[in-house]
C-alpha cells in the first residue's frame, strides 16, 4: 500500500489513541481534510444516555464531577471536571480517533543488551512471564519488595518486542517513570521508547515501548499487546475504578496484562485462589537474604503523648541509638501535622506530597548528605535508599494499612552489601494491619527458605 | 458539599449555630485560609499592596499620562500568589468554569460594599433628590476567536456572579494578541483593542479577572470616557 509520507507521519502520531483537538495540534484546515476523507473520526466526548452523563475519556459518571458553562439562549455546555488535567472534554470538544491506514513499525532484532543474570526465583518468574505473553494470558507476579522486578521483566519485554508486540509499562507514580525510563533506554538501546507522565515533552510516535503513568492510558484505545502494571495495589489503581477500565480499553482484545505487586489486595487474592488469574510468587529478595521482620513496640498512651507534644522515651532512645551507630533512618508519620511537629522537635527535615523542596530533600537523603528524614506515606513505595533503618510512629493509624506497612518495612535492607535493616513499629493499640504485616514477612521468609531447599 | 477549589467534600460541624442558621460556603476552610485577601495599607486607587496608604507609583504615572486618570478606582479581592495563580490557570487556561462559584459570596459582598449605592435614608424623598443609580456592569470582552476556544469569557463569568444585569453589547474586542504574552512595555504601548457599539452609559463598572499593569482596564476606561461616560470604576478578582 502506498501512503503519502504526511499521512504516514500522522498515522504514527495518532493511531490507536483518542485525542482532543488541542492534543492533535494540527491546523483547522488539515483537521477538516482528515475528517472529510475519514482518516480521523469524531467521537463525542460527553455522552448522555437515559439521563446519565458519562465522560467518554475517563468513564466519570458522578454528576458532581461534571460542570456546566452557561451559554446565552442555549443549553449549557457540559464538561468533565474529573479529567480536566489532561485537557477539557466537553460537549463542544470531541475526541478524535485515527481510522486511516495503520502505521508501520520496524521490527526489533535482539533488542536486549543487558547481560546480567537472574536468581533462580527471578528466572522462574521470567519464564512464566514469557509463557503468558506468548499465550496472551494475564499474569500476576507477587514479588516481595526488593525482589528485582525490573530485571525480571527484561526477557519478557525482549520476547514481546521480537514478536512485534507493542508494550506499555504503567506505574502509578511519575517519579517511577522518570527512574525507569533511563534504565530501560540503556538496556534496550535499539528500540523506540516514550516516557509519558504529566508535564512530559516526549511523544509516543508508535513506539515499541511506552512507559507511562497509569492516567496516560486514558488516551489509548486498542493499542497495546502487553500491558505491565506496576504496583496494582497502590493508591490510584486500587482506589479509582476508572483505571482498570482504562487499561482494559488501552489493550487489544487479545493481549496480556501483567500485574506486579508485593501486597495483593483481597480482590486479587480472590482471583488467584479461584484460579481466575494465574500467578507466580517470588518470596525472596534478589540478594537472597530474608526480609527484615518488623519489631513491634507498643507504647502506652502514645497518641495522647504525641497530642501533648511529648515524645515517648522509647522513640527518642531508638533515634539516639541510630545516631550513635551512625545509621541513616526514615521516620514515617501518619499525618503532615505530626510530621511537622516531629520535625521541629527532633530537628530533622520532613517531606510530604506538597512540600516544595521534596525532590531536593529526597535526593539529598539518597546521596547520603542527610542522616535522617521524616516523611508521610509518600515514600512508602517505589523508592530505594541503600542501607537504611525504618520506624513508623503511630503504626496503628488508619493510613497505615497492611499494604502500607509491608511496603514501609520493605524499604529497609535493600542493598546486597547491607542486607539487614531494622524496622520498628511504634503504636498504641495493636491493629490487624500491624499483625498481618509482621506475619507477612515471617511467612514470606519461610516460603523463601522452602523454595531454596 | 464539595469544595470548588480542592474538590474535597466539606462537612460542616454540627453545632447549634449551624443547625439553627445553616450557612453554606462553596469552599472549605483550608482553602479559605489560603486565599490572600488584600488588606490595608494599599494604593487608594488600584489596591496594590503598599507600605503606606497613598497613591502608588503606577497610578501616579497613569495620572500624568492621561492628565486625569480615566479609572476612578479599582477594587480587587485577592493578591497574586502561587495559590491564586494556580486557581486562575485552572479557571482560564484549563477551562474549569465552575471554579468561579467558589468566589460568589466574596464577589457579591464586595459589590455590595463598594459599588452598590446606599439608599438615602430620608423620611421624604424630594423630587430633586434622585436615588443614586447603580453602575452598568461591563465585563472586559474577549476576542470571539479566543472565546470559541475557551467556550466562555472569564470576565463575564465573574460578572455573572454578582447577580445583577450585565451588559456585553456595548464593548467588543478586535485585537487578538494575549495580554499575558506581552511584556510590560508592550502592554503600555499597545493600541486600544476595543470597539464601541453603542453610546456608553454614565456610570460604568468594568470587570476583569486580573489587574496586572492596569493597561487593559485603563484603555477601556479612557475609551468609554472619550465617548461620554462620566465615571468608570473597575473590579478584578486578583491584583498582582
Amino acid at each position: 500500500m502506498n501512503v503519502s509520507p504526511l499521512i504516514e507521519d500522522m498515522a504514527r502520531k495518532f493511531a490507536t489513541k483518542r485525542l482532543l483537538k488541542s492534543e492533535l495540534n494540527i491546523s483547522d484546515l488539515r483537521l477538516k481534510y482528515l475528517l472529510k476523507h475519514n482518516y480521523l473520526t469524531e467521537i463525542p466526548s460527553i455522552k448522555t444516555t437515559f439521563g446519565f452523563t458519562t465522560c467518554e475519556r475517563c468513564f466519570n459518571r458522578k454528576p458532581s464531577q461534571f460542570g456546566k458553562i452557561p451559554r446565552a439562549n442555549h443549553t449549557p455546555i457540559i464538561y468533565c471536571k474529573h479529567c480536566i488535567q489532561m485537557g477539557r472534554t466537553s460537549t463542544f470538544e470531541p475526541l478524535y480517533e485515527w481510522t486511516g491506514p495503520p502505521p508501520s513499525r520496524h521490527r526489533a532484532k535482539n533488542p536486549l543488551k543487558w547481560r546480567g543474570t537472574l536468581t533462580p526465583l527471578q528466572q522462574r518468574a521470567s519464564d512464566r512471564l514469557i509463557k503468558s505473553i506468548k499465550q496472551n494470558q494475564n499474569l500476576l507476579i507477587d514479588a516481595v519488595c526488593g525482589a528485582g522486578k525490573t530485571e525480571m521483566l527484561y526477557h519478557g519485554i525482549a520476547h514481546a518486542l521480537e514478536s512485534d508486540k507493542r508494550i506499555c509499562i504503567a506505574t502509578p507514580r511519575a517519579d517511577v517513570v522518570k527512574e525507569l525510563a533511563p534504565r530501560l533506554r540503556r538496556d534496550f538501546p535499539t528500540i523506540h521508547q516514550a516516557a509519558l507522565y504529566g508535564g512530559t515533552t516526549e511523544q509516543d510516535i508508535n513506539s515499541h515501548l511506552v512507559i507511562a503513568t497509569t492516567h496516560q492510558l486514558l488516551r489509548y484505545i486498542n493499542s497495546f499487546d502487553v500491558v505491565i502494571i506496576d504496583e496494582v495495589d497502590a493508591f490510584p489503581y486500587h482506589h479509582d475504578n476508572m483505571l482498570p477500565k482504562a487499561v482494559n480499553r488501552a489493550t487489544k482484545p487479545t493481549s496480556s496484562t501483567i500485574y506486579l505487586t508485593a501486597t495483593p489486595r483481597l480482590k486479587q487474592k480472590w482471583l488467584i485462589n479461584t484460579h481466575q488469574l494465574p500467578s507466580v510468587s517470588i518470596p525472596a529478595r534478589f540478594h537472597g537474604h530474608p526480609l527484615p521482620v518488623p519489631t513491634k513496640q507498643p507504647i502506652f498512651r502514645l497518641t495522647k503523648q504525641l497530642e501533648d507534644d511529648q515524645l515517648p522515651p522509647a522513640i527518642t532512645d531508638w533515634i539516639h541509638q541510630k545516631q550513635t551507630d551512625n545509621r541513616r533512618f526514615l521516620l514515617f508519620a501518619p499525618t503532615i501535622d505530626l510530621a511537622e511537629k516531629l520535625s521541629t522537635h527532633l530537628d530533622i527535615p520532613y517531606v510530604h506530597a506538597a512540600s516544595p523542596d521534596r525532590l531536593h530533600l529526597i535526593h539529598q537523603f539518597r546521596a547520603r548528605n542527610l542522616p535522617s528524614l521524616i516523611t508521610t506515606t509518600i515514600l512508602e513505595r517505589g523508592v530505594t535508599f541503600p542501607s537504611i533503618d525504618v520506624a513508623v510512629i503511630q503504626a496503628d493509624h488508619h493510613v497505615f494499612d497492611e499494604a502500607a506497612l509491608i511496603q514501609i518495612a520493605g524499604r529497609a535492607g535493600r542493598s546486597a552489601q547491607d542486607p539487614t535493616g531494622d524496622v520498628t513499629f511504634f503504636y498504641d493499640e495493636t491493629t490487624l494491619a500491624i499483625n498481618r504485616a509482621t506475619n507477612y514477612t515471617i511467612r514470606k521468609n519461610l516460603e523463601a527458605k522452602g523454595s531454596h531447599s | 458539599m464539595i469544595c470548588y477549589l480542592c474538590q474535597n467534600p466539606t462537612t460542616p460541624d454540627t453545632t447549634w449555630t449551624t443547625f439553627l442558621a445553616p450557612t453554606t460556603s462553596p469552599i472549605c476552610e483550608s482553602c479559605e485560609a489560603q486565599l490572600p485577601t488584600i488588606t490595608q495599607p494599599f494604593c487608594q486607587r488600584c489596591m496594590k499592596p503598599l507600605d503606606t496608604p497613598v497613591l502608588c507609583q503606577d497610578c501616579q504615572t497613569w495620572t500624568a499620562h492621561f492628565k486625569e486618570d480615566p479609572l476612578t478606582r479599582n477594587i480587587s479581592l485577592y493578591r497574586y500568589t502561587p495559590f491564586t495563580q494556580d486557581i486562575i490557570n485552572r479557571f482560564k487556561y484549563r477551562g474549569d468554569y465552575e471554579i468561579i462559584n467558589a468566589f460568589q459570596p466574596a464577589i457579591q459582598s464586595a459589590y455590595q460594599t463598594h459599588f452598590q449605592p446606599k439608599p438615602r435614608r430620608t423620611l421624604k424623598l424630594k423630587s430633586h433628590q434622585r436615588q443614586p443609580q447603580s453602575p452598568t456592569i461591563i465585563p472586559i470582552p474577549l476576542h470571539p476567536d479566543r472565546q470559541q476556544d475557551r467556550l466562555f469569557n472569564q470576565a463575564e463569568a465573574i460578572a455573572r456572579q454578582i447577580n445583577q444585569p450585565i451588559n456585553t453589547t456595548i464593548l467588543t474586542r478586535h485585537d487578538n494578541t494575549k495580554q499575558s504574552k506581552k511584556s510590560r512595555h508592550e502592554r503600555l504601548a499597545s493600541h486600544n483593542p476595543f470597539t464601541l457599539n453603542e453610546s456608553p452609559p454614565d456610570h460604568i463598572l468594568l470587570i476583569d479577572d486580573l489587574y496586572t499593569t492596569g493597561t487593559t482596564l485603563r484603555q477601556a476606561a479612557a475609551f468609554l470616557k472619550q465617548y461620554g461616560a462620566k465615571s468608570v470604576e473597575s473590579f478584578t478578582l486578583i491584583r498582582s
